[in-house]
């Protein structure tokens, strides 16, 4: 098949003309040779019949010259080859192929008909034959036949030039010469197609304004997109520098805490292995787990989440802190922020230290001592051991009036250093106030121990103290000690029993260490309950 | 006044024969009593007023004898014997003129030289309606509607 649209349907129709031509002359050819058949045979009837009368009178009167007659008149048709008149059995006129001179050729089929008196219309008088020649109705059928498909076919073929010319003037040139004009367009010289002349109401005419007005808004759609590329491209650009310039950490991350991308900043603050590609988790570790756990929480939340981190010191940095906040950005991707808050954190940590330690001693004064022991009684430990030990020097009031404060001070800093040799370094010390102290001993886990440990500090403290000038102090100590219970009763009911415990201790005299009695309500995880005191050690 | 009754009764026939051709029409074939020939059958007598065989019985030659007048005694004839009318009789001899075979019967003007033509003559042989007989011929048909 060719390519051009117009040679196609062109081409198209006249293969259909000619096929249906065809199938049409062939149905043609065989309807009409079979009607041209029975309408020669049925006009040898009605020769026959035309004749009828005149044969009638030539039988009747035996009359061989009117027989004759009829004969000559009857061979003049075509499809006659013979005729034969007989008045009852003598032969009025024979002229057959055989036997009266030369018939007309081809097979012969005999068509006869009975002749009847013309006035007797009972009584048969003769008999008429007609010999008709096959090959003659044949031949006449077929010629007539070939006439019907000519006709036909050039019915056709008339028809089918004239749709070809049609569709060609009609559609295919038409959208031909669109389909030109398209191909040379440009999409954005705002060029628009014309409409053929006098086609702007029909399909033709739709389809140009259609694509007009397709064209049109392609157009707009892609400087609609230029436009915004651009000012894209610029909001990029600014953000691009902000994120460059930022002393933050910027970072994306997906959604398993993988590093997409992050900004120099970043990689100030950690060191070169920040690279892309590394998991967050590995870069801050020994964090891992923490970080993992905060990035999975905000994605699974979509709200923002916040944890500090203390970095140990590696090859390329000393220890840091970083805040790590990580955003969701929506879909599976991540923004996290990592701020060096080092010296916040120092100085935070710095102001809390100095906030919380008494500045004579070292040791911890009112204010941190409590937040220790609540942290150590906080209500969600559901176990505690730990004895609070309370522990009021004597004798210090006469240190302090005799010697003066500064021998008063040395003496209180002697004893913290007691304190602080007598109990392990996890215990925690602090100073109430004046010559009050207090202990925490963790994880002790009977009675006997921590009264042990109660009078090794009270033995520490009854040695004599120098207090300079060559002089000496000597004082003691008394301690309450109160056991915690299970579950851990408040920080203040328990240093209210040691308390007690301590005061008993001082009234039954110096140097001494007393038990507070459990509470009622508790159930004391050494099984004695009663308050005693202790005096087999007493100074 | 005889000449006037005479017209009267001529008219007065006349209708009875008309009437009688149309009621009770009898027509009768005569010849003469010296032809020897008593009775005709119909076929005979069609053959020889139709010209197939122009011979009486007896092997006479026939000559039959056709009215010509206006008086409708032919067309009746014609009819009760053949079922023709006049007109078709005369295309029936039209188509045989050139054939010259047979020739139409001989034409007479009216029922009463017929009579007087078959009284005079052995060969003759005519039609006349039953009123117009004579003694001088004999009845050898009576074709009747």
């Amino acid at each position: 098949m060719p390519r051009s649209v117009v040679a196609r349907t062109s081409l198209s129709i006249l293969l259909l003309a000619v096929v249906m031509g065809m199938v049409f002359s062939a149905i043609a050819s065989w309807r009409v040779r079979a009607a041209e058949q029975d309408r020669l045979i049925a006009r040898v009837h009605e020769l026959l019949a035309t004749v009828e009368n005149t044969v009638s009178i030539a039988c009747f009167l035996n009359d061989a010259t009117l027989a004759k007659e009829i004969a000559g008149g009857l061979m003049k048709n075509r499809i006659v080859a013979g005729v034969t008149v007989m008045a009852g059995t003598t032969i009025l006129y024979g002229n057959t192929a055989g036997t009266f001179g030369p018939g007309r050729g081809g097979e012969l089929d005999n068509v006869s008909k009975p002749i009847y008196s013309p006035f007797s219309p009972g009584e048969q008088v003769g008999r008429i034959t007609l010999q008709v020649s096959h090959a003659e109705i044949e031949a006449q059928a077929t010629a007539n036949a070939r006439y019907t498909v000519w006709v036909l076919t050039l019915q056709m073929s008339v028809v089918a030039a004239a749709v070809a010319l049609l569709v060609y003037l009609l559609v295919t040139r038409p959208v031909k010469a669109i389909s030109d004009e398209l191909h040379k367009l440009e999409i954005r010289s705002g060029m628009r197609l014309t409409v053929p002349s006098g086609r702007r109401k029909d399909e033709i005419g739709q389809l140009v304004v259609d694509v007009n007005a397709l064209m049109t808004r392609l157009t707009d759609a892609l400087d609609t997109e230029r436009d915004l590329r651009r000012a894209q491209e610029i909001s990029e650009r600014r953000l691009q520098l902000v994120v460059d310039k930022a002393d933050t950490g910027i970072l994306v991350l997906d959604e398993l805490g993988a590093v997409q991308s992050c900004n120099p900043a970043f990689m100030r603050i950690l060191g070169p292995a920040a690279q892309p590609g590394a998991r967050l988790g590995a870069l801050l570790a020994p964090h891992g787990p923490a970080v993992d756990a905060v990035i999975a929480d905000s994605y699974s939340s979509g709200k923002p989440r916040d944890i500090d981190l203390e970095l140990a010191a590696n090859d390329t940095r000393g220890a840091i802190w970083v805040e790590l906040s990580v955003n969701s950005l929506g879909d599976t991707l991540m923004q996290a922020l990592v701020n060096d808050i080092t010296e916040r954190k120092g100085a935070e940590s710095a102001a809390q230290e100095l906030a919380s330690r008494d500045t004579l001693t070292g040791l911890l004064n009112r204010r941190g001592f409590d937040a220790a022991l609540a942290k150590l009684l906080a209500p969600s430990r559901r176990q505690v051991r730990a004895a609070l030990l309370l522990v009021d020097l004597d004798r210090f009031k006469q240190v302090n009036d005799t010697y003066g404060h500064e021998a008063g001070d040395r003496v209180l800093r002697e004893v913290a250093c007691v304190f602080e040799r007598s109990v392990r370094r996890t215990d925690t010390v602090g100073r109430l106030g004046g010559d009050e102290f207090a202990i925490v001993l963790g994880g002790i886990d009977c009675p006997e121990k921590a009264q042990e440990i109660a009078r090794t500090i009270i033995d520490g403290i009854s040695q004599p103290i120098d207090i300079g000038a060559g002089l000496k102090s000597h004082i003691g100590g008394s301690i309450g000690i109160a056991f915690a219970g299970n579950p851990p009763e408040s920080p203040a009911g328990l240093m209210h029993r040691a308390d007690r415990a301590m005061y008993a201790a001082k009234q039954a005299g110096r140097g001494r260490v007393c038990v507070a009695a459990w509470p009622a309500a508790l159930n004391s995880p050494a099984g004695d309950a009663t308050e005693h005191d202790d005096e087999s050690d007493a100074a | 006044m005889n000449r006037i009754l005479a017209i009267f009764f001529c008219c007065c026939l006349l209708a009875h024969g008309v009437a009688g051709a149309n009621e009770t029409a009898s027509i009768v074939v005569i010849v003469n009593p010296a032809s020897g020939i008593e009775k005709l059958s119909r076929d005979e007598v069609i053959d020889i007023f139709l010209g197939r065989y122009r011979k009486l019985p007896t092997g006479r030659v026939a000559m039959p004898i056709d009215i010509s007048n206006p008086n409708d005694e032919r067309a009746l004839f014609y009819k009760l014997l053949v079922s023709k009318s006049p007109a078709e009789i005369s295309s029936y001899w039209a188509r045989l003129v050139f054939s010259g075979k047979t020739s139409p019967p001989f034409q007479v003007p009216d029922a009463r030289t017929a009579v007087e033509l078959v009284e005079s003559n052995p060969n003759a042989i005519a039609y006349v309606d039953r009123a117009a007989l004579t003694h001088g011929v004999k009845v050898v048909l009576e074709i009747k509607r």
